[in-house]
């Protein structure tokens, strides 16, 4: 054995046992999901020794999970578009038109990214209390709608395209909205996807703003949905458990279809996240 | 006949507190082929984008086809641009970057199969319509560009660099492909080039531009024979003209008579209509094809690089003096490297400047 087949060796090692502690929390989550509530709470086994979907009949029979399902599916998807809309059209502008304070936008832009969102919650709630907006969609969805980095991202890409490609685009008679949705649009795709993913899965995953303005279990998202299994008994975990699988179900099955996109997603947000 | 020409008046345009074009005039007439040749920065690129509209003018005028076109969009002045990268769209089908133009424009369906259709026979690129731009040769590539142009329809085409990003043996074939497509065509063109071969095979009519004015104006060979200043004279003709310092010796019948001061047993009669006087200072200007290697008296050029080019050769070498010489030879096989030769310039041949650069005649 060569010296770099051992180092092969150790590094696959290394990266199977940091694959096993990751994926121990999920599969425990599963294992405690086919045990009976009972048996969680004497027996805190990890092994699948017992298949009891009662916890699974219990979920989907008596939550609201449908309309849970609904409400997430619902307020992801117009957060992205909105989201990948807008982000494009000001990425656009800050990278191809030239206006007076150009520069001091996109600082601001840059700068908004470091503000962390949960410090904008209190004045987020009163705006949308005031809005009356609390217990609506519409209240879960605008304050998600600020994502800079999808403004910086865009931008980099676009000023990455030669600007003969956009002169050529001038002359075969375009405009501004030729140039955003019939060149510079096209021309990034790859990225458009990336983004998407990204952005659905954020707001799929966030838990504390939803959870802040949302009051009523029918506006509720499927994270804040998994909070309303307990009860005045107690909790229950096979319960929680078997919703929390089935409120990721979706995005790890995206996940899986769209594996490739996701990690290229991450990494350029990564990147611009630094 | 409507005149779909191209003509500048005065035109000028700054960056800044930087003027890069100083009050152009020039005039080009309906389907001549002129090309805009220059060193680097003399701004003929930006000349050029100002006539398709992509730099705006700050001050003059544009006039194409009749139609003052300075405050114009690029689309609506009549002209059609080929870019040095050619940049077609990437994402988009041969077919579909030559029919971007006309689908923008909304035109039928069947007009804008026609008309790439038509294109795409006269450019050879039938077969490859249903390719992207990235399954093409550099050379294919570059025809698409100039189908995108051809669809249009355009009153003028304007060619930027169209050929540096092409290897040599690609860019003469373009070169005459270029040529044979102006004669079919029968369009005004106006060719932006750094390169005066391409210059000199392509042109009507060239415009030398240096330091942000059109320094001469003419068919290629006036500006060899006869070129109006220092600057065209060196930049016209490969390799360039050898300029040597002189002073005027004596008047003569017909002109002056200079001695070269780098090698003053060497003097020269010089043909000139408005002679300077005796003592003056004067550059003479010989190109390298009009030196012929003589026995006995003449320039002694010490060879110090032979470029044997098969047909020719170029002898780099430099004058007793120390100034740089290049001589041509045709059909000479015989290594000069190293060796002192006496060259005496051809009669008439001899063109003489002022120290500040202007042609005397």
């Amino acid at each position: 054995m060569t010296a770099k087949q051992g180092r092969n060796i150790a590094f696959s090692a290394l990266v199977l046992i940091a694959a096993a502690i990751w994926i121990f929390p999920l599969y425990w989550a599963l294992t405690t999901s086919l045990r009976s509530e009972n048996r969680i709470v004497s027996d805190a086994g990890v092994w699948i020794d017992e298949l009891n979907f009662s916890a699974y009949i219990e979920v989907l029979s008596t939550s609201k999970l449908p309309i849970w399902y609904l409400n997430s599916v619902g307020t992801s998807l117009i957060i992205t578009v909105i989201v990948l809309i807008t982000g494009m059209m000001c990425a656009y502008a800050l990278s191809q038109l030239r206006f007076p304070g150009r520069r001091l936008l996109y600082l601001v832009v840059v700068a908004s990214f470091m503000v962390p969102v949960p410090a904008l919650y209190v004045a987020q709630f009163v705006l949308m209390s005031d809005l009356g907006l609390v217990n609506s969609w519409w209240g879960i969805i605008l304050p998600q709608l600020i994502v800079p980095v999808v403004v910086i991202v865009y931008k980099q890409f676009f000023d990455a395209i030669p600007k003969e490609m956009r002169e050529a685009v001038l002359l075969d008679g375009g405009g501004e909205f030729t140039l955003l949705f019939k060149l510079y649009l096209p021309l990034n795709w790859g990225i458009t996807a990336a983004l998407a993913i990204i952005t659905f899965i954020s707001a799929w995953n966030n838990f504390f703003w939803p959870f802040l303005v949302v009051t009523s279990e029918s506006m509720m998202t499927i994270p804040v949905g998994i909070t309303q299994v307990n009860d005045s008994f107690g909790v229950f975990y096979a319960r929680m458990m078997a919703l929390a699988l089935l409120a990721a179900a979706p995005v790890i099955i995206g996940y899986l279809i769209f594996q490739k996109r996701v990690t290229e997603a991450v990494m350029i947000s990564a990147g611009v996240k630094g | 006949m409507e005149d779909t020409g191209v003509h500048l008046r005065g035109v000028t345009k700054d960056f800044g507190a930087v003027q890069v074009i100083r009050g152009v005039d020039i005039d080009i007439e309906r389907g001549q082929f002129a090309v805009f040749v220059g060193p680097s920065g003399c701004g003929k690129s930006t000349l050029l984008r100002m006539i398709a509209g992509l730099e705006e003018t700050s001050g003059g005028k544009i006039i194409i086809s009749d139609r003052d076109v300075t405050d114009f969009d690029p689309a609506d002045r009549g002209v059609a641009m080929v870019f040095q990268s050619y940049a077609l769209y990437p994402h988009l089908s041969v077919f579909e970057n030559m029919a971007f133009s006309l689908r923008l424009a909304k035109r039928p369906k069947a007009e804008v199969k026609d008309k790439v259709v038509e294109a795409a026979q006269i450019l050879q690129l039938t077969d490859h319509l249903d390719k992207k731009p990235s399954q093409l040769s550099g050379g294919q590539r570059q025809r698409v560009a100039i189908g995108r142009a051809i669809v249009r329809d355009p009153d003028v085409f304007l060619f930027d660099e169209p050929l540096s990003n092409l290897d040599a043996e690609l860019r003469v074939a373009m070169r005459l492909e270029l040529a044979r497509l102006h004669q079919k065509l029968g369009a005004t063109m106006i060719y932006v080039t750094h390169d005066q071969v391409e210059a000199m095979t392509l042109a009507d009519v060239i415009f030398v531009l240096q330091g942000g004015y059109v320094q001469q104006s003419g068919a290629p060979l006036d500006l060899y024979d006869d070129p109006s200043n220092r600057f065209v004279a060196g930049f016209i003709g490969s390799p360039s003209m050898n300029f040597f310092n002189a002073t005027v010796e004596d008047r003569t019948d017909t002109g002056i008579r200079a001695r070269l001061e780098g090698q003053p047993d060497v003097a020269f009669d010089v043909d000139l209509t408005a002679p300077p006087d005796p003592g003056a200072t004067v550059v003479l200007g010989m190109r390298p094809e009009h030196l012929v290697v003589t026995e006995g008296e003449g320039m002694r050029v010490t060879v110090d690089v032979a470029e044997e080019l098969g047909g020719v050769s170029y002898q780099h070498g430099t004058l007793d003096g120390g100034d740089p010489v290049i001589f041509q030879q045709t059909g000479a096989r015989h290594n000069m490297h190293g060796t002192v030769q006496t060259v005496t310039p051809q009669t008439d041949r001899i063109f003489a400047f002022t120290p500040e650069g202007d042609r005397i005649r």
